[in-house]
């Protein structure tokens, strides 16, 4: 029984998670899984609860009733600390990077190498960041630059690099196309590319079903808290989700 | 493949201009008291020698502050933690309290009042410019409470020579012990700042607390820390200048919240966290320092130095921001 459970295709499952602020509902008994090294873009309209949903999954908020199962095991998350212990790696929107700290401080934020007097390795910590980088086909001239002096795709590409150099088997991209240039998101959808080469799974999630289409094997849409749909990429057009999205109803 | 074209070429040589601009300042504060000083009298050794002794009693805490603003936060309650931990000191040698025992037991005290700000600040959420400032209020009055305002000589419990006095105040061939200490802290605070895991934790709070916290780290315990060690350096200096004063008073600090604030931000510090280096405060903590002493000695009256201390202020954070902005790519 158990051997079978570890065999589980599902990296996570998470089944009938309900999570309230206050009075309001936000997550209504949702059920969400991914697959080991499959990308899956996380759709919905502001305020459907896909980023509650995501904040659950990275331990951020704790769910008030479902499960939660990784690798077939069913966890317990109570901070982002737990999450980032079975690797699950969150690539938070704005709050990704240290606008003052240099690309390798970033990328080794919490987890600094130190030497034997317990200082930081900045050698290790300098080398293994390019290597990161490079691994992602980012290629940036010095790891003491300041992630201030980047581009937007530039900083989600450490971001990510940063979360694949710890091993992650689930990366959650929230929004990572937000806000940039046309060369930029396709940098970006190119580091997605990378990951999944690479055996990562991801959570894409976006508002821009243009984006999200050309990278996930498939598609989640979350409105009024709720799964609305959950299918592979192929069985469905932008339009027709799009047109789902807007009225938030499955309904003819 | 596609790879990304590379961040501006010319980043590393910004960064060493953007790090140099303090240490210029100061040079060029230096060579203009020395200019038009009577007599060349501002790098004369004795008085040299003064301002090693008188430095260091802003200079320490100035340090801590540093810290605690480049992870962005503030503290102004020094001025009144400062003489309390004085008067502590003062209360236990008149009971007779060995001085090196009163000194180590006030060490943990001023950390205790950091810490009493460090929760304050972290548990309510308010500005720690607020809660600083109502905590320095409020240990202020218990202070003129306590103390009956009255000054208290502490000469009978640590007569100078002694060997606690010469400890804190002594000297080490011409060098006054005191400008060694504030080196010493400069240099360790330097070096768990710049080069150790909690210094890059400092960094990353005062830069951008959100991300530090989704990486994983503390971010409550890292101001928290950051208080204490500001509570530790304040029970320190305030002994070292009861040392050489021979007394408590309960003005002692009065004034000192503003000044460190002025030195650390001298220094190249943010006020919005996130910047500034150990090497940057020091500097701005001695600029700050000769500026005072350099203008007595151009026989500016003594209460008019504030004017041009808050003249100096301004200039060097406009020369601040300029550097900062232009480096920074903004």
């Amino acid at each position: 029984m158990s051997a079978s459970l570890s065999e589980s295709p599902e990296l996570l499952k998470m089944v009938g998670i309900h999570k309230y602020f206050g009075r309001v509902h936000a997550l209504r008994g949702v059920d969400f899984s991914v697959k080991r090294g499959e990308v899956v873009g996380l759709c919905g309209d502001n305020g459907a609860g896909k980023s509650t949903l995501i904040k659950v999954a990275s331990g951020y908020h704790c769910a008030d009733a479902g499960q939660i199962f990784f690798e077939g095991r069913e966890v317990k998350m109570n901070s982002p600390r737990d999450a980032r212990a079975l690797g699950i790696e969150t690539v938070y929107q704005e709050q990704a990077l240290c606008p003052h700290l240099s690309i390798a401080r970033n990328i080794f934020l919490g987890r600094e190498p130190t030497n034997s007097l317990g200082l930081i390795d900045r050698q290790t910590m300098n080398t293994d960041s390019m290597q990161a980088l490079a691994n992602l086909g980012l290629h940036l001239r010095s790891p003491d630059a300041l992630v201030s002096a980047l581009s937007g795709g530039q900083r989600q590409g450490v971001a990510i690099a940063r979360a694949i150099h710890f091993q992650a088997k689930l990366v959650i991209l929230d929004e990572p196309t937000i806000a940039l240039s046309v060369k930029e998101v396709r940098e970006v959808l190119d580091f997605v590319r990378h990951l999944r080469d690479k055996g990562v799974a991801a959570i894409f999630i976006t508002h821009t079903l243009h984006h999200v289409f050309s990278v996930a094997d498939r598609i989640v849409v979350i409105a009024h808290g709720t799964t609305l749909v959950d299918m592979p990429t192929r069985d469905t057009t932008v339009d027709d989700l799009s047109d789902i999205i807007a009225r938030g109803t499955l309904g003819d | 493949m596609q790879s990304v074209s590379s961040a501006p070429s010319t980043r590393p040589l910004r960064l060493n201009l953007a790090n140099l601009s303090t240490p210029i300042a100061f040079i060029i504060t230096i060579l203009i008291f020395w200019a038009f000083s009577p007599g060349h009298r501002f790098l004369d050794p004795r008085n040299l020698g003064a301002m090693a002794k008188l430095t260091p009693d802003l200079g320490v805490v100035a340090l801590g502050i540093g810290m605690l603003m480049i992870c962005g936060e503030f503290d102004l309650s020094i001025a009144s933690v400062f003489p309390l931990c004085s008067y502590v000191f003062t209360q236990l040698l008149m009971a007779g309290v060995d001085p090196f025992l009163a000194f180590i037991v006030v060490l943990p005290v001023g950390a205790a009042l950091g810490l009493l700000n460090g929760v304050l600040v972290v548990r309510t959420g308010l500005p720690s410019f607020i809660i600083t400032l109502s905590t320095m209020l409020f240990w202020r009055g218990v202070l003129y409470v306590a103390s009956g305002l009255m000054p208290l000589s502490i000469l009978p419990y640590v007569p100078t020579g002694s060997a606690f006095a010469e400890l804190l105040t002594g000297q080490v061939g011409p060098v006054p012990a005191q400008i060694l200490w504030f080196i010493g802290f400069a240099a360790v605070l330097g070096v768990i700042l710049h080069f150790g895991r909690f210094g890059n934790w400092v960094y990353a709070v005062g830069s951008n607390q959100d991300a530090a916290r989704a990486m994983g780290i503390n971010v409550a315990w890292v101001k928290i820390t950051c208080y204490m060690i500001v509570g530790l350096l304040c029970a320190f200096a305030s002994v070292m200048q009861a040392a050489r004063l021979g007394s408590f008073a309960a003005t002692q600090g009065i004034g000192s919240e503003l000044k460190a604030i002025a030195a650390v931000v001298v220094g190249g510090t943010s006020l919005r966290g996130g910047v500034g280096s150990m090497l940057g405060i020091a500097l701005g903590v001695f600029i700050i320092q000769a500026i005072d002493n350099g203008l007595i000695l151009l026989q500016v009256p003594v209460f008019g130095v504030n004017t041009f201390i808050g003249i100096a202020v301004i200039l060097f954070v406009i020369l601040n921001n300029l550097t900062n902005r232009q480096f920074a790519g903004q």
